[in-house]
């Protein structure tokens, strides 16, 4: 799609988009807003997230969103790290989905030091990160009601089935890694874990299980007149403006904008499998319901088909880097973005430095700020329930985002 | 207690007052000052503790993955609510704080405050490593070394995370807690062995008084890998060797078109092997303006990088490199970066006009690294607190928190 | 016995009576939910977990009183006790059995509505006393809601009165035991009018999906917020009663109340109360929630008009009926 600078402004101004910084000076003065601290620590901020709502009535006119309430300096951590000590930092950053996490990390550690993967490797790293999008995906449908629903209510029904089909995930992880989450299990250069004997079984009923109820959740969500009450026309993010604010992933396919990395520049398996983008048209709430329930059930296709076409052979290399002395770079600077349930988590690390073993500067760009970044365009006219609906349904990771 | 058992307490604030009386509800009052009812006061204690002790409200303190846990902890399979333990939102109607994750300097004075507005009695639960000692972050400038430097904690559970079933059973622990506390006090660490690590963090606080404070941690870090090269295991694999691969072969990511308008519009020829080319800061807008038309929609890198000064064989004077990427949406999307090359004190023009999502990019780096955006519209701190002094990614930044507000 | 004698001890009576059978339905409610939940609910507190409403009674008492500094001391306290009383004071005209009521008034139906729709202002006094924008804002809502809601309560009420002739809530269900319940015939104006009073009856109640005045997801615990032990309590109790004697009206009004074979009237009461105070949780831990103007919407454009139709149609009915059909 080309487009000339001046239809892009043309657009823009058409469109009639909300300024985020316009001054509360700006407003008028006898308007008696109130001014409402929503978060950072709120039942439904999604972790330690704070808005300031400026409120008239119920509807915000103006809103500001804060973040860094869970800055954990990960990015200096790393620096201070070797190499091979960094996957289980990095499992932190996006606590949902570590699995790609890892992947991401890497990828771009292994694109540095120029170190081949074995296929099977990159095989079982794909269905790991496929099962893990099922579970992510889950859990933010879970929190999704939540929002929408209340704890005592009906949203906890639907959050506490979610909850139990995602511990079947978690029970495979758990069976190959040892843990829950935080699994530690990526290596530069392979798998840490080798996938335990009649593994297959297991992912086949455990998503067979899930399958057969994500007709269930459609129900009580996207086929539920209320839900779609809540969601239709709420929070309409337009494509152009996802694409200008760098929003990725699910939430920038329901504005419609058929982008995914999987397919648009493979990685892993996804050379060899296939993947069926899906996107929604209307980028409101419930074009973002929509595009992951299709996720969820590509997820299963995929990870099945991940699992069916399992290759044999070495999981990882001939020597395997597991000591800091192995890795070493003194010189390049890479970028590399997957397709995590949240969008592009891309990675650009600079090798060098005075120690070669670990990396000079490790630059984490999670999916989750850049779609945090939309809330001061999105959600003025909206009201307060709104708001709670709109920062559920960009399933924003606060460890991600603030690192 | 001889003072030689305290754990060393660092320069540690005295945040919570540690010699405050336990609570005691006017009820008590009233009864044991009536003369005849005073007789009431045992089987009613029994009466109160056995509520007291079975309906557990938590307040979820929770920051980060460990909150994920607490609540699989309330979901089917482990179901806090068999105890009677249910999840409310305000603290107002909780008893158990449970600090689920990493606790920041900007986050703890709100969790102190919460946790004042918690009504007596009340207790804490330190959940995971990070609330309990700052797990691996506890050097690191922004986080707390453990929520027990800013309130006191009753039950400490270990892991990273704990699973729900340790939740579960550190509210079991907790439960005995209350009871003993109940009964005539709790008894001192002498008379209750089992009690102690009830008590007492798990991990030392700060740092840890046995190491020689003469030998860097670079020093440490050269150690460890001067004995690690010599140890890599030989395991007989079939497959493929790791290869290395030579620098040549690793191009960054630059496609035909992205370089034709280097060269052709720009005058930029010279790429390096590896790593993106420089553009003058002068032009990179017009650059990104010209890529964006060209189909690069998406800004997906702003890093700041810094390089201090440097003197001797590597000589170097000091400076600051912001490495920007795009991106193209659709089949085979490519990546074009470009590097824009600053002297210290020199800013680089906004992109924020080009895409609106430069915006908190650009603020994280300004935060982080102090390199300013000319005409950047909102220019402010983005993760750390306003009143933040230096900028922690500078290379010339303490790595521990000698210098972060919080001590 | 003088009227007030008999008064005070039906009074007492009832309010045992009702606040057990919250405890009871606590717990029920619990177990409901984790059954739905595919989780157990209470088991550890006293068999099958029965003891864990009195559990958290007798804590919830222990705990700290915390008034707000910047809180409106009088209105804070006083909010939580008109609360509790209104909420109890309806149960006063309840028909329990033809001779258990404790106030057989003549216009039990208007004091019913009446003292009812006070609820709303306990709400908002507690709302506008926290000092705490989500209770205010929780404050704001719960007014915009129960005034509008009173409508069509007021209009499905109105059917029954029309049908039977009587305001007294006792003589409504002595009309049905003579002929025929409401929610059965005439089917026309009787079931929607059971249907617009379960559902107004459910936003007077702050109940899923429409609890938008506390919903904790938005508003922390909306009104609710600042309140702390005894206090919180109180307006614990004070919702349930509410759900609970709006159950009991809708079983006398629509179901016939005490009316039935083969038991004594108390336990056909008791049965029809508890069936609809089930389908309340039933509905509650099922629907998400609704938002502000959606409920006036709905409110206004919807169920307004149609309970006006109903009372028409009602009045037709009584006018044009041929006399068997009554």
């Amino acid at each position: 799609m080309e487009m000339t600078e001046a239809t892009l402004t043309m657009q823009s101004a058409k469109r009639g988009r909300v300024d985020p910084h316009r001054s509360m000076r700006a407003y008028d003065a006898d308007a008696d807003l109130m001014l409402l601290h929503f978060g950072p620590q709120h039942p439904s901020t999604h972790g330690v997230f704070r808005m300031d709502l400026h409120l008239d009535g119920e509807i915000i006119v103006k809103a500001t969103p804060y973040v860094g309430y869970l800055h954990r300096a990960v990015e200096k951590l790393c620096e201070r790290l070797t190499y091979v000590q960094q996957t289980p930092v990095v499992d932190k950053n996006d606590y949902v989905s570590p699995m790609t996490n890892e992947q991401a990390l890497t990828m771009a550690f292994e694109k540095l030091l120029g170190v081949e993967v074995p296929r099977r490797a990159r095989w079982m790293r794909t269905l790991f990160a496929e099962l893990q999008r099922v579970a992510s995906h889950l859990l933010w449908l879970g929190t999704f009601a939540l929002d929408l629903g209340g704890a005592l209510g009906g949203g906890s029904t639907l959050f506490l089935h979610c909850f139990r089909e995602r511990e079947l995930i978690l029970d495979l992880f758990e069976e190959v890694t040892g843990a829950r989450f935080h699994y530690n299990t990526h290596l530069i250069g392979g798998n840490r874990h080798d996938l335990p004997a009649g593994f297959a079984a297991k992912v086949h009923s455990a998503l067979a299980i899930v399958e057969s109820r994500i007709a269930e959740y459609e129900v009580l969500s996207l086929n539920n007149g209320i839900f779609q009450m809540r969601s239709r026309g709420v929070g309409v993010l337009d494509g152009e403006l996802a694409l200008e604010l760098g929003v990725t992933g699910p939430n920038l396919r329901a504005s419609g904008v058929d982008h995914d990395l999987r397919r648009d520049a493979p990685y892993g398996a996804y050379d060899e499998l296939a993947v069926n983008v899906v996107t929604a048209q209307g980028g409101d709430c419930y074009a973002r319901t929509q595009v992951r329930f299709g996720e969820l059930r590509e997820s299963i296709r995929l990870a099945r088909a991940a699992i069916d076409g399992m290759p044999e052979g070495p999981i990882c290399g001939h020597k395997p880097i597991r000591q800091p002395g192995q890795a070493k770079a003194t010189s390049g600077q890479v970028y590399v973005g997957i397709e995590t349930p949240r969008g592009e988590l891309g990675t650009f690390v600079i090798g060098g430095g005075d120690t070669p073993t670990c990396p000079y500067r490790l630059k984490i760009r999670p999916p989750s700020l850049h779609a945090l970044s939309a809330l001061p365009y999105i959600l003025p006219g909206a009201t307060v329930s709104d708001a709670v609906a709109i920062l559920g349904s960009l399933d924003p990771i606060m460890g991600e985002a603030d690192r | 207690m001889a003072m030689s058992e305290d754990p060393p307490k660092g320069k540690r604030l005295p945040l919570y007052d540690e010699s405050a009386l336990p609570y005691e509800h006017p009820l008590y009052k009233t009864l044991l000052s009536v003369p005849g009812l005073s007789v009431a006061v045992a089987p009613l204690d029994m009466i109160l503790q056995w509520g007291m002790t079975n309906a557990l409200w938590i307040f979820p303190m929770a920051t980060s993955c460990c909150g994920i846990e607490l609540m699989a902890a309330a979901a089917s399979r482990v179901d806090l609510d068999r105890m009677g333990t249910i999840v409310r939102a305000t603290p107002r109607q909780a008893d158990v704080m449970v600090v689920a994750g990493t606790i920041t300097v900007k986050m703890a004075p709100r969790v102190k405050r919460l946790w004042d507005q918690m009504p007596e009695p009340k207790w804490c639960i330190a959940m995971g490593s990070c609330a309990i000692s700052g797990d691996f972050y506890r050097d690191l400038y922004s986080v707390i070394p453990g929520i027990d430097t800013v309130l006191p904690v009753d039950v400490y559970i270990p892991g990273c995370p704990p699973n729900p079933e340790g939740l579960m059973h550190g509210l079991m622990r907790l439960q005995e807690k209350v009871k003993l506390a109940r009964e005539g006090g709790l008894p001192t660490r002498e008379e209750n062995p089992a009690l102690l690590d009830l008590t007492r963090p798990s991990v030392m606080r700060f740092k840890d008084p046995a190491r020689d404070p003469s030998v860097t941690l670079a020093q440490e870090e050269a150690a460890l890998h001067a004995t690690a090269q010599d140890s890599s295991d030989e395991r007989p694999v079939d497959g493929p060797a790791v290869t290395f691969a030579p620098a040549e072969a690793r191009a960054p990511d630059v496609d035909g078109e992205f370089e034709a308008i280097l060269a052709g519009e720009f005058g930029v020829t010279e790429l390096p092997k590896d790593a993106p080319p420089i553009v003058e800061a002068a032009r990179h807008v017009e650059l990104a303006r010209r890529l964006r038309a060209a189909g690069y929609r998406q800004l997906v890198l702003v890093a700041a990088t810094h390089y201090p000064e440097k003197t001797g064989a590597k000589a170097q004077a000091e400076r600051f490199e912001v490495t920007y990427g795009l991106r193209t949406i659709g089949a085979r999307s490519r990546v074009a970066l470009w590097r824009v090359c600053l002297a210290p004190g020199e800013s680089v023009d906004t992109l924020v006009g080009v895409y609106a999502g430069a915006d908190w990019q650009e603020r994280e780096q300004f935060d982080l690294l102090g390199v300013t955006f000319a005409g950047h519209p909102d220019l402010r701190r983005l993760m750390l607190s306003g009143d933040w002094q230096g900028h922690p990614l500078r290379k010339d930044y303490p790595a521990d928190k000698a210098c972060a507000p919080w001590r | 016995m003088s009227a007030l004698g008999h008064g005070a001890l039906y009074g007492a009576v009832l309010i045992a009576v009702m606040l057990s059978t919250v405890a009871v339905g606590i717990w029920f409610e619990r177990k409901f939910a984790g059954r739905m939940q595919s989780r157990l609910g209470p088991t550890i507190v006293g068999p099958m977990g029965l003891l864990q409403p009195l559990a958290d009674v007798v804590k919830l008492l222990q705990k700290e009183d915390i008034i707000p500094a910047g809180a409106d001391r009088a209105l804070f306290n006083l909010a939580p006790v008109l609360a509790t009383i209104f909420s109890l004071g309806v149960a006063a005209v309840l028909p329990l059995s033809p001779h258990m009521i404790a106030a057989d008034l003549d216009i039990g139906v208007v004091y019913m509505l009446a003292v009812g729709g006070l609820m709303v202002v306990p709400t908002f006094m507690a709302g506008w006393a926290s000092n705490n924008k989500f209770a205010l804002l929780g404050g704001m809502r719960a007014v915009a809601q129960s005034i509008s809601y009173g409508v069509p309560l007021v209009l499905a009420v109105l059917v029954p009165v029309i049908l039977s002739g009587s305001l007294s809530l006792a003589g409504i269900v002595r009309w049905q035991s003579e002929h025929h319940w409401f929610a059965l015939w005439p089917v026309i104006p009787g079931l929607p009018a059971f249907a617009l009073y379960f559902m107004a009856m459910l936003a007077e109640a702050n109940r899923i999906p429409f609890d938008i005045p506390e919903a904790e997801s938005e508003l922390v615990a909306g009104v609710t917020t600042e309140y702390t032990g005894a206090k919180f309590t109180l307006f614990y109790l004070a919702e349930y009663v509410h759900t609970l004697v709006g159950s009991a009206i809708g079983a006398a009004l629509f179901f016939g109340g005490w009316d039935g074979p083969f038991a004594p009237g108390l336990h056909w009461m008791v049965a029809k109360t508890l069936a609809l105070f089930v389908v309340v949780y039933w509905v509650r831990w099922t629907l998400l929630r609704l938002r502000s103007d959606q409920l006036m919407e709905l409110c206004w454009k919807w169920l307004t008009p149609i309970g006006v139709a109903l009372v028409l149609i009602a009045a037709a009915w009584v006018q044009f009926a041929p006399q068997g059909a009554l």
